[in-house]
């Protein structure tokens, strides 16, 4: 089966600065690919470039089998997207902004445009000018646009930019089903591990315009550090005994001892005992896990060296 | 074709509900008053005399208070006041999809995008036309209110249609201000190379280059340099509609060629 997306070291090189060096992924159909980033990684121009709106300075990209730039019109009407904050001409109302894309995609029937509005929980602004619009129901604007025509593939810039954790629940909810019950293939770029964990199947990360990273959702656990975090009233003898028994302990700067070694993180167990026999006893013993943002910050080389 | 049309609908939505629309018709309606204005001092030398400096710019610009004269003014008007006007428009339509960052929810679409600058194109021409119209059937209203002598049918039909020849080179000769929206990405780069136009104008026509210049072209064309400039080659002409040419095709290129970073 063909990939939805697919990119081979594509390239955007500005005067200034190389936006975009190299990148290949590849989105399989049904796929729920997060393209994480921080700020300013090169998220958005690639997604600019999937689109057509740029052109890329070197490499291939094909969308749903077909060469962008240069892919026949028709494809677009498989494709929704959303780049970076939702704009709407703010002196036409939620409905008319929606006409107005409906119009332009044609074949769309009329009533699609009060289906989006109530998919999005939009009912209430159907006909507020948009120039009034919150943060983040202008973002559900934005996603109505995006969804209203049914596509295939959703390519998504931030899509819980501005939204509130209620809204940020019923997004997830919403594109989840379109990719479990619809076999929609969504590509949604974010600077947040944690949001899209809950939701991406695999997660690419891009920093300074390189692809850097990818692995399936599932390998999340395993990928994170985990250390072992031990409190003892009496902090050199623990460290003593620890190394006596071929640990490697080393204090963190707050008061704690960090252990990495693999036989320590399997049995913890075993450190209590060895460091209660050892009359040190430990008042806090805690196997912990880097979490999202830490790993996240690690991966792209911004963690300070701080440990989880 | 369909999506062309459809294309025009969505571009005069946008028109129809903003209020630009009615700026630029009370804008051109100044034409057609102050043109009877001046009717009125040039019918009474004495009143006109009373009056100073303005009686004075009246003679310069009319000359006599009859439908010649107060058609020549409609054109000028048409000429020199519908490039700012057609270029307001021109800078608006195009502009405001920068300005206001939507151009990017017209790039990926499956109506073309050069249909959609047609379509733009399609709507400041209506725009163009309907504003035309209006300073038409208002100088005609004001002219047989302020009872300027009767005149042939030749005069009327000689004067309307150099006020729409005037409007037509002056739109063509605008459309180059659409590419500027582009690349200037909002409204008001265009609104200044629209003011750059203008002033680059005086400064032709005032040398005496004025026929070769496109943005001097539709104000000589008027009359506006005396009766004796009105009278264009083909060249003139053929150089408004190169430039007009230029500036659609350019748009419809920029549009789908250049990058699209709003």
């Amino acid at each position: 089966m063909q990939p939805a997306i697919e990119t081979h070291d594509l390239v955007k090189q500005y005067p200034a600065v190389r936006a975009v060096d190299a990148v290949s992924l590849r989105v399989e159909p049904g796929e729920i690919y997060a393209f994480l980033g921080l700020n300013g990684a090169g998220k958005t121009t690639t997604i600019r470039m999937l689109l057509g709106m740029i052109r890329m300075t070197s490499g291939k990209v094909r969308v749903l089998g077909q060469a962008v730039p240069g892919a026949e019109e028709s494809l677009w009407a498989s494709v929704g997207y959303m780049v970076e904050t939702p704009q709407a001409y703010p002196e036409l109302t939620v409905r008319e902004n929606l006409e107005i894309l409906r119009r332009l995609r044609p074949g769309l029937a009329a009533r699609e445009v009060d289906h989006s509005i109530e998919r999005l929980g939009l009912h209430a602004y159907a006909d507020r000018r948009t120039g009034t619009l919150s943060l983040g129901n202008a973002q559900r604007l934005g996603l109505a646009k995006a969804l209203m025509h049914a596509p295939k593939l959703l390519i998504l810039d931030e899509p819980a930019n501005g939204l509130d954790p209620a809204g940020i629940v019923e997004v997830r909810e919403l594109l989840r089903s379109l990719a479990r019950e619809h076999g929609v293939t969504i590509f949604m770029s974010s600077h947040i591990l944690g949001e899209v964990s809950l939701l991406a199947d695999r997660i690419g990360i891009i920093h300074e315009g390189r692809l850097i990273e990818e692995f399936d959702v599932d390998d999340l656990e395993k990928n994170r550090i985990r250390s072992l975090h031990i409190q003892a009233r009496d902090m050199a003898g623990a460290t003593a005994r620890l190394t006596d028994a071929g640990y490697q302990p080393r204090p963190d700067g707050e008061g704690e001892l960090i252990l990495t070694d693999t036989s320590a993180l399997e049995r913890p167990e075993d450190i209590t005992e060895l460091l209660v026999h050892a009359g040190v006893k430990p008042y806090r013993v805690q196997l912990e896990q880097e979490n999202l943002e830490r790993y996240f910050l690690r991966l792209v080389g911004a963690d300070n060296g701080e440990e989880a | 074709m369909n999506n062309l049309a459809k294309a025009c609908g969505v571009e005069l939505l946008k028109a129809r509900r903003s209020r630009v629309p009615l700026f630029t018709a009370l804008g051109f309606s100044l034409a057609p008053i102050a043109g009877g204005f001046f009717m009125v001092v040039l019918k009474d030398p004495e009143a006109a005399r009373n009056m100073g400096l303005i009686s004075t710019k009246a003679q310069i610009l009319g000359g006599s208070a009859d439908w010649p004269a107060y058609f020549g003014m409609l054109a000028q008007a048409v000429a020199v006041g519908g490039m700012v006007l057609f270029s307001f428009v021109v800078s608006w339509v195009f502009g405001r999809e920068f300005s206001d960052r939507t151009v990017k929810d017209l790039l990926a679409l499956p109506t073309p995008r050069r249909s959609i600058v047609v379509a733009k194109f399609i709507v400041v021409t209506l725009w163009a036309a309907l504003l035309t119209v209006l300073v038409t059937v208002m100088g005609l209203g004001v002219g047989a209110l302020v009872g300027l002598p009767p005149a042939s049918s030749e005069i009327f039909f000689g004067g309307v249609q150099r006020i729409i020849a005037c409007a037509c080179l002056t739109l063509m000769s605008v459309t180059p201000v659409a590419f500027f929206a582009g690349v200037g990405r909002g409204y008001l780069a265009p609104m200044g190379i629209s003011i750059l136009f203008l002033v680059l104008a005086q400064l032709v026509g005032a040398t005496g280059w004025g026929e070769f210049f496109p943005w001097s072209i539709a104000a000589l064309y008027s009359g506006a340099a005396g009766a004796g400039f009105a009278n264009l080659t083909w060249m003139s002409m053929l150089i408004v509609g190169l430039t007009g040419c230029a500036g659609f095709f350019g748009t419809i290129l920029w549009w789908e060629r250049a990058d699209q970073n709003r």
